[in-house]
């Protein structure tokens, strides 16, 4: 029982580690909170969906399409919107309202495009249930620790060893030293989108088995990593894994020991715990401020 | 009310106050008591109230509030339980609830006067849930998703005010009370404090402002006309159920604020009545409704980010007043 528990706390717990990582790298890029990500969440799961089971596209190979979409999306809210309101001087909160509007506009164009039921994700693996002794363990929980673990790994490769990586994380923390050293910080900003946008697609795809797919999963998904990242500390990358690992755990442990009706609840409270009593997270993230 | 309504050597404050007025009382007889009109008249005043107690949150303090479902949920039950259930009159009950929405406001400011941007948008986004699961969840007292039936009108003495057009303007003098209130709130010190965190609040600190004591006053008044708001729709229509107080609402508070325009006297206005008859119109498209709202959110803080009152330039007609450089 406890070790069963433990890879599902785990697989969702990375999966909202996605997410929040999703939210971190767009902090540190645009000093801003997206709330589209937990729509990009739901796309990137109706996506798969839609590659996988309509159109029957293997696996392996539907998870890069649908992270290539996403990729795309990502960078064109950048460039169209978030950028074109950075540029007219708007005042941060309306830049945040603005991904306000755009999430409802996903929400509810996902809802007119596949209606309103939560939809089964076709079983990827031909084995149901994996068996170790007495343990039994769906092999799609497997499955999203492991796609998840590697997707962390190679962005954390990504943002220390290559130049492009680097770049990135120079223009997010001067834009405009970072300019001088020649670096195109615009295209920076919309790459960090593009890969913020990409990672919660995975989530999504990884979800979609886990728990059915549905318009309205989006927004609680996206809450929750948000949470995670808010518990490790805002903006930091790595703060945003151990924090989303952590509410994965609190969560799963006490819908199986506890009962499964306050597991939303849960997340919620620590959320606001955190917000109130150590806004600034495990990992001393940026709250305060104007 | 003298004092309230005293013109502060403008101009434009009495020709503002004379059109409101004119407007508001002339409208029901030009639609000759139509009674569907007369519905979609009193929203259009009670979207007002709330939208102008966003005004004072969002618009003067800078303060987002996207939970103010959550108030307009607290008001209607409120009003509702005590006067159907307690058979308390309903011109007491009105006050009451907005009181109520008041304090729940305070408690909502402790965490939330402390965050910006971002994070404050969340906690508030939460507070609307919360308050959406608790009326939903709360059997007993609210009935759940059945919803409150048979919610009285308001009654002087012996004259009930059931037909629409005598509670138009019950609804409408409550209505220019509270504008005045407002007007004369941002007119005040207070409203120059909350003017003054929302353009910088390092500097509102340096010049002796106590920001969380003006967060908290900003989001307590925001949350009483909200609740005011919130018993007057339950008392209109009679019949209230979650369904109405979803964060769809909060939503439809926001574009209608931002949609009219921020900080100043017409936006609220303009705002409501404009997305009160677009709302009417969208009730035929069902699912879409949704959409366009979210479509004119965003096309709003693109194209016209000061909203409609500021995109028409009214100043131009009321002369440019001292009040009209605060504002805005």
């Amino acid at each position: 029982m406890f070790t069963q528990v433990l890879v599902g706390a785990i697989a969702i717990g990375s999966i909202y580690g996605l997410v929040a990582l999703g939210y971190s790298l767009i902090y540190t890029a645009s000093g801003l909170m997206s709330f589209v990500q937990g729509e990009l969440l739901m796309l990137g799961s109706f996506m798969g969906l839609t590659f996988y089971k309509y159109l029957k596209i293997p696996f392996y190979f539907a998870l890069p399409l649908t992270m290539g979409c996403l990729f795309l999306i990502g960078v064109i809210i950048e460039r169209y919107i978030i950028r074109r309101l950075q540029k007219a001087k708007t005042n941060l909160i309306f830049i945040v309202v603005a991904t306000i509007a755009l999430s409802i506009i996903l929400k509810n164009f996902a809802m007119l495009a596949w209606g309103s039921n939560v939809f089964q994700f076709p079983p990827i693996f031909s084995v149901s249930l994996l068996k170790l002794g007495k343990v039994r363990i769906q092999p799609e929980s497997i499955m999203a620790i492991v796609i998840a673990l590697l997707v962390m790994i190679i962005l954390h490769l990504f943002m220390t060893k290559t130049r492009l990586g680097t770049s990135m994380r120079a223009a997010a923390q001067d834009p405009i030293a970072a300019k001088t050293m020649s670096i195109n910080v615009n295209r920076t900003t919309a790459l960090t989108w593009g890969i913020a946008s990409m990672l919660t697609g995975v989530g999504g795809i990884l979800i979609g088995p886990i728990y059915g797919v549905s318009a309205e999963m989006g927004t609680l998904i996206g809450t929750k990593g948000f949470a995670g990242a808010v518990i490790g500390g805002y903006g930091n990358m790595y703060g945003a894994i151990v924090g989303s690992l952590l509410l994965g755990i609190i969560e799963t442990f006490m819908a199986a020991y506890v009962s499964s009706m306050y597991k939303d609840f849960v997340s919620f409270f620590t959320l606001i715990i955190f917000l109130i009593f150590i806004p600034r997270g495990l990992f001393k993230g940026k709250v305060y401020g104007d | 009310m003298d004092n309230i309504l005293k013109p502060k050597s403008s101009s434009s404050f009495q020709i503002k106050w004379i059109m409101l007025i004119i407007l508001g009382g002339v409208l029901p007889f030009i639609f000759l008591g139509d009674p569907y009109v007369l519905i979609l008249l009193c929203t259009t005043e009670i979207s007002i109230i709330a939208v102008s107690g966003l005004d004072i949150l969002f618009g003067y303090c800078g303060q987002i509030s996207l939970g103010h479902a959550g108030f307009y949920c607290i008001g209607a039950y409120t009003s509702a339980i005590l006067s159907r259930n307690l058979g308390m009159p309903v011109f007491i009950t009105i006050p009451i609830a907005g009181f109520f929405a008041m304090i729940i406001g305070i408690l909502l400011a402790l965490p939330a006067a402390k965050l910006v941007h971002h994070f404050l948008a969340l906690v508030t986004i939460s507070f609307g849930e919360i308050i959406y699961l608790f009326v939903s969840q709360a059997r007993g007292l609210t009935e759940g998703y059945t919803g409150m039936n048979f919610i009285p009108r308001p009654k002087i003495g012996g004259i009930i005010f059931t037909s629409n057009t005598s509670y138009y303007y019950v609804i409408y003098g409550i209505l220019v009370i509270l504008l005045a209130l407002k007007q004369n709130l941002v007119a005040s010190g207070t409203g120059r404090a909350f003017v003054a965190i929302r353009e910088d609040a390092h500097a509102a600190n340096g010049m002796g402002i106590n920001i969380t004591k003006y967060k908290t006053m900003a989001f307590a008044i925001s949350a009483f006309y909200t609740g005011i708001a919130g018993a007057l729709y339950a008392h209109l229509i009679g019949f209230i159920s979650p369904e109405t107080f979803t964060s769809n609402q909060s939503t439809l508070f926001l574009t209608m604020l931002l949609f009219g325009g921020m900080g100043n006297f017409w936006g609220p206005i303009i705002g409501s009545a404009i997305l009160v008859i677009i709302t009417e119109f969208l009730q035929k498209l069902g699912s879409y409704q949704m959409l366009i709202y979210g479509a004119i959110l965003l096309l709003v803080i693109i194209y016209i980010p000061g909203g409609i009152s500021k995109g028409l330039n009214l100043q131009l007609f009321f002369k440019k007043s001292k009040r009209g450089k605060i504002a805005c």
